[in-house]
């Protein structure tokens, strides 16, 4: 039958539209997404790439919480000029362990994704509290209840073993030790120490040829 | 319940859409106020006082979902309520489950606004809320399924007409969407993290992200255009096959242009390449449409003596054929390469979002309000302000950031005579400041002809009751079910 | 009359529009006069004003140091600015006399023409702002004068293309839409360009 007729059936049909509607939009998801379930590439993880340890969870949380990836992209682009700003270009296997992802959609401030090791900790602790008074023209919000609040440990015993489950390697030993890493700690403490490693998981290639594009 | 059928006349329930529309009327007040603000926060970053709930990174997504599940969904059921019934010829089915639902989304939407407040986020686009409210709206949105295609199959017209396709993919789609991209394991009350890890993860938001956007943003605003078009016009859709051609071609193409948001990102290329051709394709059943719109309207021009609402959908569709050209453009690799990360990203949601989504919204409310409570719009001058008002908005709103997004795109990535980089970035994002005056300055108009519209309703359903409409008796002719 | 309305009274537009669309409505004057003796002209003035502020100046995109290009490359950017222009004002000429028979408006390419230029004319008086090649303040010049133009636009086809009020305004509205595109476009090619090295060093 051509097309049309074909449609017809469906416009009278209650059921079939919704049975048609549901196959026809299904394809591309199921060509595209699909195979990312299964591809190795995207589910090795890179050289020294390992997962979040206590205190750097937290604070990944507390970015995740507070919007940080509203204006800060952690994805930088295999392109000549991101490589020069900010380093060797993302790889998949770098965020092997990062639920949810934070690659980002906009770049309000900086990529941070290799911004790990590059400020010391109390650059950090003095700008996230008040960033103009490091940056004179930046107009990124201050977080200064980060440096007030105290660090939840209670949860974090629940979020390591869900990880666990979704196949984060996690020992016992240490989700046991893991509130005594958080006690007594401020927030900021832990977002420190979450965006001291970011970008510290891939090792550069020994060759100094530099970065082939894949 | 059949005895009832018998012998009291039935009314269609019309009510509920009244109600839907003033939610949704109150959504894009507060949304957009609320975009207003982060948009000066951007400019004085120290408006938030030190505060954790005037924060921009909390802020930001109070915005997109206020104005999203807010505003858009509350339109889009209003709607989709108001044209399904008439085209069914019946009245709503399971009326107390959709008076549930009306108020529960409210409640919904506001209870997640605060929740993102208070720092439950998830940081997925569009799909921030955690997972008892993601639970939840799996739940309503079943709901909202039951009833409107509870009321199709109840119609008594065989074929089932145009608009209802497109709110029936609405439905359908974004619960594929929703459901999937939301599958989470939560480790507390307020938190949960996501089943999918890195690269997998940026795939499915995408495809979600992207499709919330093609099938709320578009497909259900398309429902609304082609039930209301024709009756504001007083004239039939121009052409019936094209529109049929244009359904399906959209409702295949538009899944697979997500991948377009990460072209250069960690993601295996032929899934970019795919994401970019397909979004090229997506072209041809977006401007069919556009076409099916503007030839139905230029035959319906004397209407516009007598209606400012039409001006409104009429330049709804040159926003609409904008926004829909501009997607594909952007998804061409080597225009993405400059406009990544950049506002020219939000210049393009905002001449969807303001220019198309709002625009044809308001017209079909000044449409539907008076003739809900059975009387005419209080004041058609007001209506024409708000008409400029819109339109300026939009302009400069675009026109602003179009100029912020290529020229921080292109100063990120340009290179001196000697190879290094040419600019810094803390100068490049300084020189913004000017755009974002503009911006700010755009949201304000805009802000301020919809609040026009708000009082204008609000004097026109004042001590008025909703109308009680019967459906009309169908010539058997057209084959009852 | 021709004459008329080839040079003096396209200028009297800017102080009595209405006037100037109501004897166009009344003419038929060739396209190509029209073009040649006032369109033209106009559309030099931009890449002219152009040329002479880079030079002069330098681009200044408010980040540094203003960017001081050689002659030689000025003048290829002002002769591409020239052929954009070119071919953005003939292709709207042509879809507005496309779209006429749609909204019952006259089919006269001359008027077409004639009237596209009364339209476009602020903007190229208005391009004297790029003696001063700063990016923000031409933007900032430049919405008003949009928002003139479009006024014009308006205004000037009901009148000049003799349609209803109505049918005009859905005239304009899928103008102004086609002008939307044709800018977003613009924006496109320009960047598919440069990235293709096309144009300045750019890191990709």
């Amino acid at each position: 039958m051509n097309a049309l007729k074909l449609h017809k059936k469906l416009e009278e049909n209650n059921a079939l539209l919704i049975f048609g509607i549901l196959l026809v939009s299904s394809l591309g998801g199921l060509v595209q997404v699909l195979p990312s379930v299964y591809q190795e590439s995207l589910r090795t993880p890179e050289a020294n790439t390992r997962p979040y340890s206590a205190l750097e969870l937290a604070g990944r949380d507390i970015y995740i919480s507070e919007g940080c990836s509203t204006c800060h992209s952690q994805q930088i682009r295999s392109l000549v000029a991101e490589v020069e700003r900010y380093g060797p270009y993302s790889r998949a296997g770098e965020f092997v362990y990062d639920r949810p992802f934070l690659w980002g959609s906009k770049r309000t401030g900086p990529d941070l994704h290799r911004v790990g090791g590059k400020y010391s900790d109390d650059w950090h602790r003095i700008h996230l509290v008040d960033p103009r008074s490091v940056v004179p023209t930046s107009i990124m919000p201050g977080y200064p209840w980060l440096a007030e609040k105290d660090l939840r440990s209670d949860d974090i015993q629940a979020k390591l073993r869900g990880l666990r489950s979704l196949g984060h390697p996690y020992s016992d030993e240490e989700i046991e030790n893991a509130p005594a890493q958080l006690e007594g700690r401020k927030q900021i403490d832990a977002l420190i120490a979450y965006l001291q490693m970011l970008g510290t998981g891939f090792v550069e290639p020994e060759s100094g040829a530099g970065d082939s594009s894949e | 319940m059949s005895s009832e059928m018998t012998t009291q006349p039935q009314y269609y329930h019309d009510e509920i859409v009244k109600r839907l529309v003033q939610f949704s009327v109150a959504w894009a007040v507060l949304a957009m106020a609320a975009g207003v603000f982060v948009a000066a926060e951007l400019l004085w970053p120290t408006l938030d006082m030190g505060q954790p709930w005037l924060s921009f990174g909390r802020l930001r997504p109070l915005h997109t979902n206020g104005i999203i599940f807010g505003f858009g969904v509350s339109a889009l059921m209003a709607t989709a309520f108001y044209s399904v019934q008439r085209t069914s010829h019946v009245p709503l089915f399971a009326p107390k489950l959709a008076w549930f639902l009306c108020y529960a989304w409210q409640l919904l939407v506001l209870s997640g606004g605060l929740s993102l407040l208070a720092g439950m986020n998830t940081t997925k686009e569009y799909a921030e809320l955690e997972w008892p409210f993601d639970i939840a709206i799996a739940l309503l949105w079943v709901s909202f399924g039951i009833v409107f295609f509870g009321t199709i199959s109840r119609r008594k017209i065989r074929p089932i007409y145009i608009s209802n396709w497109f709110y029936g993919a609405l439905i359908i789609v974004i619960a594929m969407l929703h459901i999937v991209n939301n599958l989470e394991l939560p480790v507390t009350w307020t938190k949960s993290y996501s089943l999918y890890a890195g690269a997998q993860d940026a795939i499915v938001q995408w495809w979600y992200g992207h499709n919330a956007v093609g099938f709320l943003l578009t497909g259900g605003f398309l429902g609304m255009l082609y039930y209301f078009l024709p009756k504001h016009a007083g004239r039939p859709i121009w052409s019936y096959k094209l529109s049929v051609v244009a359904f399906w071609a959209f409702t295949y193409s538009y899944i697979w242009a997500g991948p377009h948001h990460l072209h250069y990102n960690a993601i295996p290329e032929w899934v970019q390449s795919l994401g970019m051709v397909m979004s090229l394709v997506l072209l041809a059943p977006s401007w069919a449409t556009l076409i099916n719109g503007v030839m139905t309207v230029s035959s319906a021009w004397e209407k516009l003596k007598t209606d400012p609402a039409l001006k409104f959908i009429v330049l709804s569709l040159a926003f609409y054929g904008l926004a829909t050209f501009e997607g594909p453009m952007m998804a061409i690799r080597s225009v993405n390469v400059v406009s990544h990360f950049t506002d020219w990203t939000i210049g393009h949601v905002h001449s969807g979002a303001l220019g198309w989504n709002a625009m044809i919204t308001y017209g079909t409310f000044y449409y539907l309000m008076p003739r809900l409570v059975g009387t005419e719009l209080y004041s058609k001058r007001l209506a024409n302000v708000h008409f400029w008002l819109a339109l300026a908005g939009t302009m400069l709103y675009i026109i602003a950031m179009w100029a912020a997004g290529v020229s921080q795109g292109l100063l990120w990535l340009s290179l001196d005579e000697t190879g290094e980089l040419a600019f810094g970035f803390r100068d490049i994002m300084s020189s913004m400041a000017p755009y974002y005056g503009l911006r700010l300055l755009a949201g304000l108009i805009f802000l301020g002809g919809t609040l026009l519209m708000a009082y204008n309703f609000y004097m026109t359903t004042r001590s008025r009751k909703t109308v009680k409409v019967e459906p009309p008796v169908v010539d058997p002719a057209f084959g009852v079910v | 009359m021709e004459e008329k309305i080839s040079r003096y009274l396209l200028f009297r537009t800017l102080y009595e529009p209405k006037i100037t669309f109501e004897v166009l409505a009344e003419t038929d004057p060739s396209a190509w006069r029209v073009f040649s003796s006032y369109s033209v002209w106009l559309l030099l003035l931009p890449p002219l004003f152009s040329w002479i502020g880079a030079y002069n100046f330098g681009w200044r995109l408010g980040a540094s140091e203003p960017l001081v290009l050689t002659p030689a490359t000025l003048t290829l950017i002002s002769i591409a600015y020239f052929l954009t222009l070119l071919f953005g004002f003939y292709s709207t000429a042509v879809i507005s006399r496309w779209m006429a028979s749609t909204y019952g408006a006259s089919s006269s390419f001359g008027r077409h023409v004639a009237l596209i230029t009364i339209v476009g004319q602020p903007l190229a008086l208005a391009s004297v702002a790029h003696l001063f090649p700063n990016v923000f303040f031409n933007v900032v010049v430049m919405i008003p004068v949009m928002i003139w133009s479009m006024y014009l636009l308006y205004t000037g086809i009901p009148v000049a293309l003799q349609t209803p009020p109505e049918r005009g305004m859905l005239m304009a509205s899928s103008l102004v839409g086609w002008l939307l595109v044709a800018a977003v476009s613009l924006l496109g090619l320009t960047m598919g360009l440069w990235a293709a090295g096309f144009g300045p060093a750019l890191g990709v």
